[in-house]
């Protein structure tokens, strides 16, 4: 179970500004749910995730994993981004094993392993590939693995489909469910796409811009497992997409007044 | 016509050589004078230096300076580089000493240095190391830089420590950067090389040539030219071999013929 309690979070900008990037966000995220954070770019959702990952300590407040105060990254949160950042002096195989092999698997039992998931995700026969050898949706695959490989309680996904093509992105939100139905690991996912978010997420936290605040909390009552074009069909999933519009709406047009 | 095309793209250095020398060959018959022999006259005067044992021994003193000299520069300028790259305060501490250092020709220290070492070997090895530790260091410092911070958010969340993220991620993400500053590196190397022994005449290859320059055996001199060359155009293209396979992994998918490897 993760808490945010009463996040804040200001930096320095040049000439001497600061910038209110979060303002007082407190959020809890049940162990086992898929969260997604919704909201314009630039209000600060990807700053909430890399608090949680311990990648940006919080101006003000505290964020919790499992009752301990989060401190630094560790290995119980797992993050993807949406720039890949693979290691690209190492093979899709090479990467997959890093994690494990940095906490002392032995080196066949960590490559056994990273082959599985390699073929989980869908990359077999690319064990021995560079990562410039690969197409931006294949990378996001591998750096899914990479991190599945060493064994996170949460997944931190930020925008990990933002850089990618409409089509690419619907096989792996796909696919991302479905390996997601196996384990039902605690997952944190940044988005800017209502669709995206209601089509993956138990609960979609809706975000106001600059500074950043949780507009709502929506709770997507739809069942399990999703199948993409049973859904696309089913009235409720509409409803919670254009309700969820309109609220993002609503935060713009406050923006535009004076 | 395409076979035709690769032949000629795989032999154009040669040919490039080729067609310098007969430049060579045509201006010093031209010109006729006795300082300027021409390329075939030098050419012939190879051997004897590479048969000389003197010669030789010369030659190989200077080689093992540039080894020790460019070891040592590339192994403090490295780490150096790299910690300048990755951390605020060592970097703006180190800048302006480089930003000094830079444009200062190192050959015109040696005299200086000359009169703190004298003129063997530390004050030789000084030089090289002072002119190849810029271009490395600068390289370092820039490759490790550019190093994406979520690569290194990444291997924080799979519990490696800031040492080993210096290790075993800055310095191979930066790699293929380090290598062309140690290629420009070692090019410097062999130019101090010979300044310094230019200036501090004692031994070394340098040493042959200018003594004979003084001596008026211009085939010699050319012919030191030559062997100089050749032992830069080697190492640099050895050097170029071991660079490509180290960093495969970043090679953009064609190539041109960079050296003559």
């Amino acid at each position: 179970m993760i808490t945010i309690d009463h996040v804040s979070q200001v930096f320095q900008t040049s000439g001497r500004q600061s910038h209110l990037a979060l303002s007082d966000i407190s959020l809890t995220i049940e162990e086992g749910s898929f969260v997604s954070i919704l909201g314009p770019s630039g209000c600060g959702k990807s700053t909430l995730l890399y608090i949680v990952g311990g990648f940006v300590n919080p101006t003000q407040g505290v964020a919790t994993v499992k009752g301990r105060t989060i401190t630094g990254p560790g290995p119980d949160r797992g993050p993807v981004f949406q720039e890949f950042a693979l290691f690209p002096w190492k093979t899709v195989l090479g990467n997959v094993m890093y994690g494990p092999r940095q906490q002392g698997v032995k080196s066949a039992a960590a490559e056994a392993q990273a082959r599985t998931l390699i073929e989980m995700v869908g990359l077999k026969g690319y064990e021995n590939f560079y990562p410039k050898e690969l197409s931006g949706g294949m990378k996001q695959r591998v750096a899914l693995a990479r991190t599945l490989a060493y064994h996170p309680a949460v997944l931190l996904m930020d925008e990990p489909f933002g850089a990618l093509d409409a089509h690419t992105r619907t096989r792996l939100q796909n696919d991302l469910l479905n390996i997601w139905e196996r384990d039902r690991k605690t997952v944190l996912f940044v988005t800017h796409s209502v669709e995206e978010a209601v089509f993956l997420s138990d609960k979609v936290v809706v975000m106001t811009r600059s500074p950043g605040r949780i507009k709502q909390v929506v709770d997507i009552d739809l069942s399990r497992p999703r199948r993409r074009a049973e859904l696309l069909l089913d009235p409720r999933y509409q409803k919670y997409v254009v309700d969820i519009e309109r609220m993002i709406d609503d935060t713009s047009e406050d923006e535009l007044r004076p | 016509m395409i076979a035709g095309r690769a032949l000629l793209s795989r032999f154009a250095p040669l040919l490039a050589c080729l067609g310098l020398l007969a430049i060579w060959q045509a201006a010093a018959l031209i010109l006729q004078t006795d300082s300027f022999p021409t390329a075939l006259e030098a050419i012939r005067a190879v051997p004897s230096i590479l048969g000389d044992k003197e010669s030789l021994i010369n030659i190989l003193a200077s080689l093992r300076r540039m080894a020790i000299g460019f070891s040592v520069a590339v192994a403090v300028s490295i780490p150096l580089g790299l910690m300048m790259g990755r951390n605020r305060y060592v970097a703006s501490f180190f800048n302006p000493l480089l930003m000094i250092t830079y444009p200062v020709p190192k050959a015109a220290l040696m005299p200086i240095i000359m009169l703190w070492l004298g003129v063997g070997d530390l004050a030789k090895l000084l030089v090289i190391f002072l002119g190849v530790s810029l271009p490395v260091i600068y390289h370092s410092f820039q490759g490790a830089r550019a190093v994406e911070e979520k690569m290194l958010w990444s291997g924080a969340a799979m519990g490696l420590s800031a040492a080993q993220r210096m290790i075993r991620i800055v310095l191979p993400a930066a790699l293929p950067e380090i290598l062309t500053g140690c290629r420009t590196g070692l090019v410097l190397a062999l130019i101090t090389m010979v300044t310094s022994e230019m200036i501090a005449r004692q031994s070394g290859a340098g040493n042959i040539l200018f003594n004979a320059l003084d001596m008026g055996q211009y085939e010699t001199v050319y012919a030191m030219i030559i062997v100089i060359g050749a032992m830069g155009i080697g190492l640099d293209a050895a050097f170029e071999k071991l660079r490509s396979r180290l960093v495969k992994w970043s090679e953009p998918g064609f190539d041109i013929p960079l050296s003559f490897a």
